[in-house]
């Protein structure tokens, strides 16, 4: 069990540090998102033909808003009332609604001090009914499922496998650099998937509404937006370092393969993601790629009608695209990932000459 | 599989866990760190949208995305079926490059060889991406 000792040691110092500054940067953002989103709405509310429609967002907002028609005095309503309901639906999203926030707060607060209460009379009631050193939780739940499972042997093993020295270079950190930006876009794609309708009426004012009115909106769509493009540029300069070193020799061949298709995968990301605003810059891209993919001989219109589901890019080509963007193209990207890994676990970093 | 060799000398290695595990962590966080930077960013400036997709109006300048740049603007200059199928078979090579590439290596020479064509590659790529950016 020495391995889990050092975790607190000197080194974890400047992971300590790094963390305090992450937290600092994300109290930052929290305090100033709500002044910068209002500033930046006060500035672009004008309304010039570069901006983008925000009508559009504010109509639905007020749609929802409205009284049903049918609520009329003195006539039965044809359909069953709706209940009770505070009259703002979108307060939650835009943080007006100050007060939804304070239970959770207290509960917090106010469960941990609890929780830290019930902990040490615990503790002191234990040792003193048993007359033996108290045992760090940690160490309890480690033996806890390791009496089950018999987890630290080969756990152990896994984790002091010799790492050479050599792969500490900044190069040998593209290809990791590319799987945590996979990660990074799994979680601000699922954030946005929340929001964003496939439908060619609704796919431009859902983004509109994501950018406006939800709390962090434009905020995750940046992120998504930039993490795209670097996971791409990542993806392409692990693949050189690779070429130039001549690491993809045998026995790693399969290794090269394997993250060639990753490379593909990821291309397919970036197309099919591409569409989604349903604008006129993602429509016409889309438009030209595909038409490319059609130009292929003999097999060009079974690739261009799969891919626009017919001839023209329409609404299905939408839904096509949007279920490819997030359940296909993912699963086998990780599928991918998981082999690569493992090739990688099984041969060890490659020795460059 | 001779060429897996365990090593065996401690001097040159370090554990994975913790020595190369934090490592990676501090990569991790530099990550993260960047990316709450670029959504900041994107509070002030959001990426924002053009106006709404209209099947009937060809923009002027039709582009697809920047990474597919350099092959459309390859595509405008030689024959579209003569170049796709070029294109195709240059990704099957590379995909099945190490079956091609079997040769062992003992000197830095065909590394060198293989740094300048990236070199060259790269350079006419990001010049062909900029001309067909214009």
């Amino acid at each position: 069990m020495t391995h889990y000792k050092n975790i607190f040691s000197k080194r974890s110092r400047t992971v300590i540090l790094f963390a305090a500054i992450l937290i600092g940067v994300l109290l930052l953002a929290v305090a100033t998102h709500q002044v910068m989103a209002n500033s930046y709405l006060d500035e672009n509310s004008s309304t010039t033909s570069s901006d983008p429609n925000w009508s559009v967002v504010e109509n639905s907002v007020a749609v929802l808003n409205t009284e049903p028609e049918n609520s009329v005095k003195g006539e039965r309503p044809a359909t069953v009332p709706a209940p009770e309901q505070s009259p703002c639906l979108s307060c939650h999203i835009t943080g007006s609604n100050a007060g939804l926030w304070t239970p959770l707060a207290r509960w917090v607060l106010f469960g941990t001090m609890g929780l830290i209460f019930v902990f040490g009379i615990v503790k002191t009631g234990t040792v003193i009914v048993t007359r033996s050193p108290w045992k760090p939780l940690t160490n309890r739940g480690v033996e806890w499922v390791d009496e089950r499972y018999q987890l630290s042997e080969p756990m152990a093993k896994i984790l002091s496998k010799p790492v050479p020295k050599f792969a500490l270079h900044w190069w040998y950190c593209l290809g990791g650099i590319t799987s945590f930006l996979f990660v990074v876009q799994a979680i601000t794609g699922i954030m946005l998937a929340f929001y964003y309708k496939p439908t060619p009426e609704a796919a431009l004012a859902s983004i509109q509404y994501i950018e406006t009115q939800v709390r962090f909106g434009s905020a995750i769509r940046a992120i998504h937006h930039w993490a795209a493009n670097g996971m791409i540029v990542m993806c392409i300069a692990h693949m050189l370092r690779v070429f130039i070193m001549g690491v993809y020799k045998a026995p790693r061949e399969m290794n090269w393969v394997s993250g060639f298709v990753l490379l593909i995968l990821t291309l397919v990301f970036g197309f099919t993601g591409y569409l989604l605003p349903w604008d006129q810059t993602a429509y016409w891209a889309s438009t030209v790629g595909t038409s490319i993919g059609g130009a292929i001989p003999i097999i060009g219109d079974l690739v261009l009608v799969f891919l626009r589901v017919g001839w023209d890019v329409t609404g299905e080509t939408l839904s096509r695209f949007f279920a490819l963007h997030v359940m296909v193209v993912p699963i086998i990207t990780v599928v991918f990932m998981v082999a690569h890994f493992f090739m990688i676990r099984r041969q060890g970093i490659a020795k460059p000459l | 599989m001779s060429d897996i060799k365990p090593v065996k000398d401690e001097g040159d290695t370090i554990p994975f866990y913790p020595d190369h595990v934090i490592t990676e962590a501090k990569v991790v966080l530099g990550i993260v760190i960047l990316a709450i930077i670029i959504g900041i960013i994107g509070s002030f400036a959001p990426v924002g949208v053009d106006e709404p997709a209209n099947p009937l109006l060809t923009p002027a300048h039709v582009k697809p995305e920047w990474y597919f740049l350099a092959l459309y603007q390859l595509l405008k200059y030689v024959p579209q079926t003569a170049g796709v199928v070029s294109i195709v078979l240059a990704v099957v090579i590379a995909a099945l490059w190490p079956f091609i590439d079997r040769k062992k290596e003992t000197t830095t020479k065909a590394r060198n060889i293989r740094f300048v064509i990236t070199v060259i590659g790269v350079i006419v790529v990001i010049g062909m991406t900029i001309w067909g950016g214009m």
